[in-house]
């Protein structure tokens, strides 16, 4: 009503001024006419009327101005006079804009990535319905993947699933498209593609016959049909060799499209053929966990009844295992969703909790800073009212500045966000998916724009209100430039730079923890010697290779070959390196073991080694001797090096050399017996902060006899070996020679996975780097604004009590003491805020545990370390306003009073 | 007396003009002039505004009409936010006069 007019108003001026105009005009002529037919002449009565009325311009002036209490011009000279008051004083104008800028960018870029990765759905249809299975062993492992038949068997007899698809990893050697390559694929179950809601983009996706019957057909990424096959648009329905067998491409899949999702690599895949279970497969013993399987959930069906409904068929399962192998199995079911971003929860959520400190900082430093600015103006406030400004007016103003301040540092803070933004999405490591859709989120920006600006606008308006009402006498009363505040105002900014302090103690003892974390796992033995190895994996096909003898015969050569290259100090080759992750659990029964926790069989990592695998690897013997060429020959006695744990746990107190076991879980089976024939140091199976499982060695050629002769045969081959090179210098430089040598005892092999050791390590540490190397980035932030912080209220106090000061030491105090009388001020607020963001500490670093490596959450080095940082930090930010306090010339002080 | 005061008796002769009928700005001047036997002169320079202030806060209303001689003129009326104004200004002009007779009576 009235307001909207005067909105409406600003805009109709021109109309308004003519109106007011032509209404004026109206009524001077209307007092022409009646002179008129007073009998006056037309001039004269003109001259009358317009004496009468007085003058029309002022008059307009007068009119317009009641019309439009909030004119465009107004505001425009707000702006211009808040500008010029924020140019007059750029110290003040900067740190507030930086704060807000740092707040705002920060928390906004931070909680754009925990959205995208940590809440952004799967790309699949009604993703939160679809789970995982897990099976495991109790006493043994987690729930992990299951066996293959489980996975056939859970999907025929379930109650709560519309569908059960499995999946699991494998690998081909694809020729006839360009050059040879090794391919990384899955297998998967016809149900899976139409579970997860996806088409090919091209051709179609396989079908359950074409699963039944070991079709061989093949879906390819959209990436290897760009990179591989030119993106050839009439690549359906041709053919391609999968391990030097024709399979036909029935389809391409969509750019972008991920399957499996793995929390800790990048999970590309080249290709995927149908699971088609072989007969072997079908028949597994319940030890081999590999197969992954998904499920959406039956509309209405609960997380929990699906627990209880794999718990049941589990049961089952178990129900058929001989009960003297002591095996229970354990199951879980998992969202999907959940578990894809499992990894990345604990970093994001420390992330996001110290950015809602940072922003809480910011807020705070605003607030002080505003106040003591407030402060400072009361004398020109108390003017203002006494020479008639209106307190709208003033009040207007001081919220046109706030508001400025706020519209640039918002302005800032978004660019801010808009570089951290794709900084984040092009360095985050690969263990946090979906990290390309990192983009910035507004609605997170818009909480903390309109954060800082209310802070803003509270702390700009509140002190000039309070002025306001105080009286003009006292405003002019107080001494020109003095900026005395009451106390409650100075309690006040002293609490927040305590808060301040105490903020940043918290987030640097977080990120001092990970900081030694981080340095810990680096110092970290290996257990092996990573520099100048060389590694590549190398897969032999079926076709050519048809018997463990040929493929043997190869590797074989293969290393003695490699063996007389120059750059060669020494190679070998193993079914699993380490760092890379166990990939090979076995239980083995050692002779003469007690049972423990009810099972008669041990656990171990199982690596099949060939040639000079330990000296390429530089793992050190401790007892007897390596495994050698002789172990290698088709007769040749069992044996096996284990590591030291596993020496630890199988033989414990007893000398392992000469002690003999069994493979698999059954102390009565009838495998043959494994001799013990030396001991070697731990190597770590994962990256150097996963610990350390026991490891067992054994001979390549000897891996199918561990096995009863009856069984034997019907074992598949072991295909896939790691090469291990050392080289004399560079190991890069001998990838060549080795693809060379690959070459030319089969053009057809490829190599794969070529890497040196120390990349290997080096990559398993990226994750752990870029969250330390962000809370610290933080922890450097607040450490930032925090010193400000003090830095604002010691100059402040340093100020106000400038005449205080001077009357000291002109009573005799010299420099030193009154230096050190500030600094003590400021040691006091630190100290103050110390304690409290230790207190704070000590109940908050605990969520950050599962980040932590080789630290306990209060650590005692981390909290000392922190403590004396802040305290010589905050003396040198308190050291600027002493030295100028102790500067002071208390005769020019007094005198200019 | 302070600035307010006259501007609020202001107020109340416009409003009172107007409760008998609409009336155009000249018309309202020559009201007054008449009705108060040329005791009351108003300042055209403060009719104006005072009349655009009036209309800002809804008391009064206005449109573009023809006089009896044909003249296009602005005729501002009463509203009912503004016949209450009235009764209120009516009220408070009373008690003022009222006290101002009591001091002025003591002597």
């Amino acid at each position: 009503m009235a307001l909207f007019r005067r909105i409406a108003n600003l805009f109709r001026r021109e109309h308004l001024d003519r109106e007011i105009a032509a209404e004026l005009q109206a009524h001077i002529d209307l007092r022409i006419d009646d002179n008129l037919a007073r009998g006056m002449n037309p001039v004269e009565a003109r001259r009358v009327a317009l004496v009468q009325f007085g003058n029309p311009a002022a008059t307009r002036e007068h009119v317009a101005a009641a019309d439009a209490t909030l004119r465009l011009e107004d505001i425009r000279r707000d702006l211009r006079y808040a500008a010029r008051q924020l140019r007059r004083s750029p110290g003040f104008a900067l740190t507030a804009i930086l704060t807000l800028a740092v707040g705002i960018g920060g928390i906004t870029a931070v909680c754009s990535a925990v959205e995208a990765v940590l809440l952004h759905p799967l790309a699949f249809k009604q993703p939160e319905r679809l789970v995982r299975l897990h099976e495991g062993v109790e006493h043994h492992f987690e729930p992990a993947d299951l066996p293959a038949p489980d996975v056939i068997r859970f999907a025929r007899d379930n109650r709560s699933f519309v569908q059960v698809a499995g999946f699991v990893g494998a690998q081909f050697e694809v020729s006839g498209a360009g050059k040879p390559f090794q391919a990384r694929a899955e297998r998967i179950t016809a149900s899976l593609l139409p579970m997860l809601g996806v088409q090919p983009a091209l051709g179609r996706a396989f079908t359950q016959s074409e699963d039944d019957n070991s079709a061989p057909v093949v879906i390819i990424s959209n990436a290897a049909w760009r990179t591989r096959f030119n993106s050839n648009p009439n690549i359906i329905g041709t053919t391609v060799d999968l391990d030097r067998r024709p399979y036909t491409i029935l389809g391409v899949m969509p750019d972008g499209f991920q399957f499996p999702l793995s929390t800790g690599r990048v999970s590309h895949r080249d290709l995927w053929v149908p699971m088609s279970f072989t007969s072997d497969e079908k028949q597994d013993e319940t030890d081999n966990f590999q197969y992954g399987a998904i499920a959406r959930l039956q509309p209405g069906v609960t997380l929990a009844q699906a627990r209880d409904n794999l718990r049941r068929m589990v049961a089952t399962v178990e129900a058929e295992i001989p009960p003297q192998y002591g095996i229970h199995l354990t199951s879980s079911v998992q969202s999907l969703q959940e578990e894809s971003v499992r990894r990345a929860r604990p970093l994001l959520t420390a992330l996001a909790a110290a950015s809602g400190m940072i922003l809480l900082m910011a807020c705070a430093n605003l607030a002080n800073l505003l106040l003591v600015r407030a402060a400072g103006r009361q004398r020109e406030f108390g003017v203002r009212a006494a020479l008639g400004a209106a307190r709208v007016t003033v009040v207007r103003q001081l919220l046109t500045e706030s508001l400025l301040l706020s519209a640039i540092g918002g302005a800032l803070g978004t660019a801010l966000a808009l570089v951290l933004v794709r900084i984040a999405a092009a360095t985050l490591p690969d263990s946090l998916p979906q990290s390309n859709a990192i983009a910035v989120h507004w609605p997170v920006f818009l909480v903390a724009f309109g954060l800082t600006g209310l802070t803003g606008i509270v702390c700009g308006l509140a002190p000039a209100l309070a002025s306001l009402r105080t009286g003009l006498m006292d405003a002019l009363k107080k001494a020109a430039g003095s900026t005395s505040s009451t106390h409650s105002q100075n309690r006040l900014r002293s609490i927040l730079a305590i808060l301040e302090i105490a903020l940043a103690t918290l987030l640097l003892v977080g990120s001092g923890l990970l900081v030694r974390s981080f340095a810990k796992m680096l110092q970290t033995d290996p257990g092996f010697q990573a520099q100048h190895v060389l590694t590549a994996s190398l897969t032999l096909p079926e076709q050519g290779y048809q018997t463990q003898q040929s493929i043997n015969a190869l590797y074989g050569e293969l290393l003695r070959q490699t063996a007389m290259l120059p750059q060669t100090r020494s190679v070998g080759a193993a079914t699993n390196i380490p760092i890379v992750g166990i990939n090979s659990d076995r239980n083995f029964v050692p002779l003469g073991y007690s049972p423990r926790d009810g099972r008669a069989w041990v656990s171990a990592s199982n690596y099949f080694v060939l040639g000079d695998y330990f000296r390429a690897m530089r793992i050190p013997l401790i007892e007897g001797r390596f495994l050698a060429a002789q172990d290698e020959q088709p007769d040749a006695p069992l044996v096996a090096v284990i590591s030291q744990s596993a020496a630890r746990l199988a033989w414990p107190g007893i000398d392992p050399i000469g002690r003999q076991f069994r493979m698999g879980g059954n102390p009565k089976s009838a495998r043959p017996l494994i001799t013990v024939v030396g001991v070697v140091g731990d190597v770590r199976q994962g990256a150097l902060d996963q610990s350390v499982y026991p490891q067992m060695y054994e001979p390549f050629p000897q891996a199918k006899r561990q096995f009863e002769t009856a069984v034997q045969r019907s074992i598949g081959n072991y295909r896939s070996l790691y090469v291990v090179l050392n080289s004399a210098g560079d190991p890069a430089v001998p990838q060549a020679s080795l693809e060379k040598t690959v070459q030319q005892l089969d053009p057809l092999l490829a190599l794969s996975d070529i890497h040196t050791m120390d990349s290997v390590v080096s990559a398993t540490q990226a994750s752990r780097r870029f969250d330390t190397g962000t809370l610290s980035g933080f922890a450097m932030v607040a450490l930032a604004l925090a010193l400000l912080g003090i830095y604002g209220v010691m100059a402040h106090s340093v100020s106000e009590r400038t005449r205080e000061i001077a009357i000291r030491m002109a009573l005799g105090a010299n420099r030193r003491e009154v230096l050190q009388g500030i600094l003590r001020d400021a040691l006091k607020l630190t100290a103050l805020g110390t304690v409290a963001g230790l207190a704070a500490a000590a109940i908050f670093t605990r969520f950050l545990r599962s980040l932590l490596y080789g630290v306990t959450p209060l650590d005692a080095a981390t909290l000392t370390s922190v403590v004396v940082l802040l305290l010589v930090c905050s003396i040198m930010a308190g050291l600027i306003p002493a030295r100028r306090a102790s500067g002071l010339d208390p005769m020019r002080v007094l005198r200019s009073e | 007396m302070a600035k307010n005061d006259l501007q609020g008796t202001l107020d109340l002769l416009v409003l009172k003009t107007l409760a008998s009928s609409p009336l155009h700005g000249y018309g309202i001047v020559l009201h007054i002039q008449r009705a108060s036997e040329d005791l009351l002169r108003v300042e055209e320079g403060s009719l104006y505004p005072a009349l655009h202030r009036m209309e800002q806060s809804g008391w009064i209303e206005s449109e573009w009409a023809l006089t009896e001689t044909n003249r296009k003129a602005k005729y501002y009326k009463l509203t009912t936010s503004g016949r209450r104004q009235l009764n209120l200004a009516e009220e408070s002009f009373d008690q003022l006069v009222k006290g101002v007779r009591a001091v002025l009576r003591y002597a």
